[in-house]
């Protein structure tokens, strides 16, 4: 399962330069635009709407991020933010392994048409089925609560059950027959067995799922009030001066503080992404 | 007395493997349990509802009086200018930001397939971008292409003074397609990386001993063999260009209500629908509205799939390289 790196030289000197030139200005246009929003966050608002622009705040206005902390109850919609992610990817990944695990491993009657529904659902829009989900939800009162995120995720993902379908296609089939011959039921099997040597699949698609419900903007935005949503849809105009402008320097610090989680998230889970992602095969 | 002993002992063992069947097939439903009855009361019973609520003219309370009004939204919608619009606006950004991606991200990929010093520091700098959250995103570019204080029109000022493109307005779909790409590159290039990785150094080899050159053998070996990862990367990529819809309406005027209408240069269709449901209340519209949009993402798809057989290469086994 480990990568090897094969790779083919071409004549080194010249092509070694271009590449080099390739990769510093992508660099540049990469890295411009989020320079530009940390140095813009440690400014004064003044400072941010003066014209012509100066590049460099006077004094960097850390108060910005204790402001971003204040001005709002920021813990709070943060705590639901993680509430929300924590509990749905948690939720998915275990439903969404145990579905993968039972189409890689078991053969039974409609397995395969039930396989063609997953494909299928891949590509159903999630729009097509989020608004009728909210009107039926709106009509068992499950609206403004977090009940849609439970059940979503105790509902598996398509995606997340498909990649653990390759991922344990991967696994060799020898390790099970021993468990089984020693008795092992099929749960054991999935709970002692797999997931243990799953943790790259499990790594990504947990990071899959929390990253994407962390930054979720719309279901927030249409499922849940103002009091119970989410830091994403409240850094949209949340802080705002008495006049109702928005705050948009003290913004951009709190927009730094939201994203920061999941920077360390993934420079925590990167080595196992990329052998999530080369595992189980979701390069098609 | 070799066959009377297996005649004997036949019929314990077909019992014996059909009763392991039967154990295997209840465990293969109780593991995928929680799936089937998600899709069933998430999946079957929502769309169901909402192919039925696309029949009628319900608005959110009119449930008591509903009507049964035929096919008529769908017929609404080809009568809808603004439906009209907001569909070809869709095709025109996806046909933008879909070969654009593709194409950078792939690039890239190759750049970066190539034993290069600081391979994984430019790696997980340009997967950066992809983990943050949208609405970041679009902040980190708004204030970026700000036509008074952005940084951008700064860097053109000093070439040209007093510059002040209003690139959010006017520009609009060329801005909404540079985010997309800027937040995009790094998963798609992963993805690729992936691809490439798992392509036998041996055959780049023989082509170069033969004395292909660089480009030769992109264009014959490296690319025919991507094809089935490039073929994948199109298929989502056009799946989800076709849905855009949270950029294209946080990139409107926050300052107004949040559901704000953007640029006419990006009303994309799913702004549109989704105007009619949150906006009008027009449940009925607004979901035939979205099973139109399912039909073409389905036909578009289907068609992607039917031209794979001219230019996709399955019968090259990659996995087996792999290992």
């Amino acid at each position: 399962m480990i990568i090897q790196q094969r790779q083919f030289r071409p004549p080194r000197t010249m092509r070694s330069l271009n590449s080099y030139a390739v990769l510093v200005l992508v660099t540049c246009l990469i890295g411009l635009p989020l320079v530009w929003f940390l140095i813009t966050s440690l400014k004064q608002e003044i400072e941010y709407l003066a014209y012509p622009i100066s590049v460099l705040p006077k004094e960097p206005q850390w108060e910005n991020y204790a402001n971003a902390l204040t001005l709002i109850p920021f813990y709070k919609y943060a705590w639901n933010s993680l509430f929300l992610a924590l509990s749905f990817s948690v939720l998915t990944v275990i439903t969404s392994a145990m579905s993968g695990f039972g189409f890689s491993r078991f053969q039974a009657p409609g397995r395969d048409a039930l396989f063609t529904i997953v494909i299928a659902l891949l590509m159903i829009p999630s729009i097509v089925t989020v608004i009728p989900q909210f009107i039926v939800f709106s009509r068992l009162h499950l609206t403004n609560t977090y009940w849609p995120w439970i059940l979503w995720g105790l509902a598996a993902s398509p995606f997340h059950i498909f990649l653990f379908r390759q991922f344990f296609a991967s696994i060799p089939r020898e390790l099970e027959d021993a468990a089984e011959v020693d008795g092992c039921s099929p749960f054991r099997i999935f709970w002692q067995i797999f997931l243990p040597n799953a943790k790259p699949a499990l790594a990504t698609s947990f990071l899959f799922n929390f990253v994407g419900v962390w930054g979720d903007y719309f279901t927030p935005l249409i499922f849940l009030s103002d009091e119970k949503t989410t830091l994403a849809v409240k850094l949209v105009r949340a802080y705002t001066d008495p006049q109702g402008h928005v705050l948009i320097t003290t913004t951009l610090a709190a927009c730094v503080i939201y994203t920061l989680p999941l920077v360390i998230l993934f420079f925590l889970g990167q080595k196992y992404l990329t052998r999530g992602v080369v595992t189980s095969g979701l390069k098609g | 007395m070799v066959t009377i002993y297996a005649h004997a002992r036949r019929p314990r063992t077909r019992r014996r493997t059909s009763s392991r069947a039967w154990r295997r097939a209840i465990a293969f439903y109780l593991f995928i349990g929680p799936w089937l009855i998600g899709f069933v009361l998430l999946g079957v019973i929502p769309l169901t509802l909402g192919f039925l609520t696309s029949l009628t003219n319900y608005d959110g309370l009119n449930l008591a009086s509903i009507k049964f009004v035929g096919l008529r939204n769908y017929t609404r919608a080809f009568a809808d200018p603004d439906a009209i619009f907001s569909f070809w606006r869709t095709l025109v950004w996806s046909a933008l930001n879909t070969p654009i991606w593709l194409l950078l991200s792939f690039a890239l990929a190759l750049v970066l397939n190539q034993r290069v010093k600081g391979q994984g520091f430019f790696r997980t700098l340009y997967y950066l971008p992809s983990v943050i959250p949208l609405v970041a995103t679009i902040w980190i570019w708004k204030i970026f292409l700000e036509a008074n204080n952005g940084l951008l029109n700064a860097i053109i000022s000093l070439f040209r003074p007093g510059t002040a493109v209003p690139w959010l307005s006017g520009y609009a779909l060329p801005s909404l397609t540079a985010i997309a790409v800027w937040a995009g590159l790094g998963s798609g290039m992963v993805i690729f990386l992936a691809g490439l990785q798992g392509i036998p150094s041996e055959l780049e080899e023989a082509a170069r001993i033969d004395g292909a050159s660089a480009w030769q053998i992109l264009r014959y070996v490296t690319i025919p063999l991507m094809t089935p990862v490039i073929f994948f990367q199109l298929v989502l990529a056009l799946i989800s260009a076709l849905q855009t819809f949270v950029a294209p309406l946080l990139l409107s005027n926050v300052s107004a209500s949040e559901v704000s209408s953007p640029p006419r240069e990006i009303y994309l269709y799913m702004i549109h629908s989704y105007r009619q449901i949150f906006v009008y209340q027009r449940f009925g519209y607004g979901a035939a509205l979205l099973w139109l949009l399912f039909i073409v993402i389905l036909a578009l798809t289907l068609l992607v799939f039917r031209t794979a057989r001219y230019w996709v290469h399955y019968e090259v086994e990659i996995e087996g390289a792999e290992r």
